[in-house]
């Protein structure tokens, strides 16, 4: 049923999603051309023609990140919490499933976009000269790679494991962050919308007074102590600060996330 | 066993009850009418069958289950306003419902929607507000369901239209499935009912067969419903 | 079929009625088979459980069989089908006298303003 639910998320966001990369990757294809043969015109249209070119670029650059982080909140309240909630909070699959199913897709579309931003950036900047330049740098990394050490290679890749984990975990639980408040807010009789966003406010509040004190109190105790006096090798303390960084935005996502299934599961107050 | 079973039912808004201690059962085989005033309780026991509410207290089962994904399977319902999203259209809301309920029966929602000109690549959103209700009332009624939950279902739509639901109801009927009917229109349904329960400020006022309610007091249920909610 | 209810009798004796009524008149011709419990209920516009409890009635009475696999049928039995005609003719004459006789009308008087009226809608029928 997860499946079936992420499957139909999919389809009820890519509708407006893969138009809007379409978009970007024209005019970035546009701002390439732009670039090189229009803004130096000695023809005024052709030279605005190319500047406005590039301005379309830069707002569909913007239009994707703001439509990625918008469908992520919009999806969760208009699908769930307003009148499309009584088709789908009646369907026989668990809130578990719906809030995974939200937080897949919206994850995916996070980093779809900046997948989607880099390549449009690859495209602007493309030419023939940059493209050889490309291939030199694999090959140098190649080249690099074969002389690293088998324990430098296996930390370098762990490194950017954990470093992409970090990003994805750190969207989710930024997401969940908002769709707790939009539960929450929603189970109130009145203003719902008014309160959810008092309600996110609120969370991040107490997520900001909740992380100064706990820096605060840890570096007290005994634990923190014995790390001032640690002198590990800089690889290893990349590895356990970005491990470290993992664990609290999972404990950060698993508060939100018991919140708002408490919220959908008892306190659900569709109009 | 009954289809739906509430004892002691208990549920309120803020300090507003909306159910006090709500005791009914219904039996497979029945078209229920669930009369009673605007306000007196009737979405909220629907609501609460269905799972959209968490009972304050007292107990309610589908077929033997609480409230939850696997009671679900079992409960066809029919929301009072379009939950259907409007950018798809009614062919994408057939694969969605065939997707997500095994009982579906396509061919007679497509039947059904082929009866009334509804064209299937139309969009949601391009069709008229009578046509949605169609559209949600074809879905929900194409499902082998042994608990149809229909929340005003008549409320707000044409005679033709109006007509054309009850018959749908009547043309669906299995001996083994219960429908209950929410509505304040009863004159319409009488016809179609087996039984009917007058909630009244959350409680249960009433719960008779339509003949007998006729045969005892020689008046209409409807004419009984203004006597006992007489303002 | 033109199926109509009153709001004051039960819907299952309305139906029982307006059954016989169709036999007689002919709708449901004797030895024909009745369409389903379904589709009778469906056209009627009540519910299948009523319309199968006026059924039975009508089967108690013997003015409809039902074969186990081939469904319900109107009896071949046309002396039974006259005395239903006769016995809905009764009541609709019964009918007709209480109300004659709440407007005031002897029973000498209203056999005159039968007798009457016929003849006008005799004669305006042979203008016709």
């Amino acid at each position: 049923m997860l499946r079936k639910l992420i499957k139909h998320e999919f389809h009820a966001t890519g509708r407006t999603m893969l138009p809007l990369y379409l978009i970007l990757l024209l005019t970035a294809a546009g701002s390439n051309i732009a670039g090189r043969w229009m803004l130096d015109s000695q023809i005024f249209a052709v030279s605005l023609l190319g500047g406005l070119i590039i301005f379309a670029f830069i707002i569909a650059i913007f239009a994707v990140f703001v439509e990625a982080f918008w469908l992520m909140i919009q999806r969760f309240y208009k699908n769930l919490l307003q009148d499309e909630g009584y088709l789908m909070m009646t369907l026989p699959v668990s809130v578990h499933q719906h809030v995974w199913a939200k937080l897949t897709v919206s994850a995916v579309w996070f980093l779809a976009t900046i997948s989607a931003v880099i390549l449009a950036s690859m495209i602007v900047a493309y030419d023939v000269h940059i493209f050889q330049e490309f291939f030199h740098l694999i090959g140098d990394i190649f080249r690099v790679l074969q002389k690293l050490k088998i324990s430098e290679a296996f930390n370098g890749t762990v490194i950017i494991i954990e470093g992409l984990a970090l990003i994805f975990l750190a969207l989710a639980a930024f997401s969940l962050q908002f769709y707790a408040a939009l539960a929450m807010g929603h189970s109130m009789a009145n203003h719902k919308m008014v309160w959810s966003v008092g309600c996110f406010f609120g969370f991040q509040f107490a997520v900001q007074f909740v992380g100064s004190l706990l820096l605060v109190s840890l570096s007290k105790m005994r634990l923190f102590r014995f790390l001032n006096n640690w002198d590990p090798e800089p690889i290893v303390a990349v590895h356990v600060g970005l491990l470290m960084a993992i664990g609290l935005v999972v404990i950060y996502g698993t508060i939100f996330y018991i919140v708002t299934i408490f919220f959908l599961k008892k306190r659900l107050n569709l109009e | 066993m009954p289809v739906l079973e509430c004892k002691e039912l208990c549920k309120s808004y803020g300090r507003t009850p909306a159910l006090d201690r709500l005791t009914v059962s219904i039996e497979p085989g029945r078209i229920v009418g669930l009369l009673g005033p605007n306000g007196s309780g009737k979405t909220t026991l629907i609501k609460l069958a269905s799972g959209l509410l968490t009972p304050d207290a007292g107990y309610i089962s589908v077929c033997g289950l609480p409230p939850g994904p696997e009671s679900r399977k079992n409960i066809s319902f029919l929301p009072e306003r379009t939950a259907i999203p409007t950018w798809m259209s009614a062919k994408q809301l057939l694969d969605f419902y065939g997707d997500f309920y095994a009982d579906f029966r396509r061919d007679a929602a497509e039947e059904m929607l082929a009866h009334l000109n509804i064209f299937p690549h139309q969009r949601i959103k391009q069709m008229s507000k009578g046509t949605r209700e169609k559209v949600q009332l074809i879905l929900v009624m194409s499902r082998a369901a042994k608990l149809y939950l229909l929340d005003e279902p008549i409320g707000g739509v044409d005679p033709a239209t109006r007509d054309y639901i009850l018959s749908t109801i009547i043309g669906n009927y299995n001996p083994e499935a219960a429908v209950v009917i929410s509505t304040h229109l009863i004159a319409d349904v009488e016809k179609v009912l087996d039984e009917v329960i007058f909630i009244h400020q959350g409680r249960l006022a009433l719960q008779s067969g339509v003949d007998e309610i006729r045969e005892e007091k020689g008046m209409s249920v409807d004419a009984l419903f203004r006597e006992v909610f007489k303002c | 079929m033109q199926w109509q209810f009153s709001n004051d009798a039960p819907i299952y004796t309305q139906l029982i009625q307006q059954i016989k009524v169709g036999i007689v008149a002919g709708v449901f011709p004797p030895g024909e088979r009745l369409p389903s419990v379904r589709d009778l209920a469906t056209e009627a516009g009540v519910n299948p459980n009523t319309m199968q409890r006026a059924l039975a009635e009508l089967e108690r009475d013997g003015l409809v069989y039902s074969q186990r696999t081939a469904g319900r049928f109107v009896t071949e039995d046309k002396t039974m089908i006259q005395q239903a005609k006769r016995s809905l003719a009764e009541r609709h004459i019964q009918v007709f006298l209480e109300a004659m006789s709440h407007l005031g009308f002897q029973r000498e008087e209203i056999l005159a303003l039968l007798e009457q009226e016929m003849k006008e809608e005799g004669e305006t029928h042979a203008s016709a």
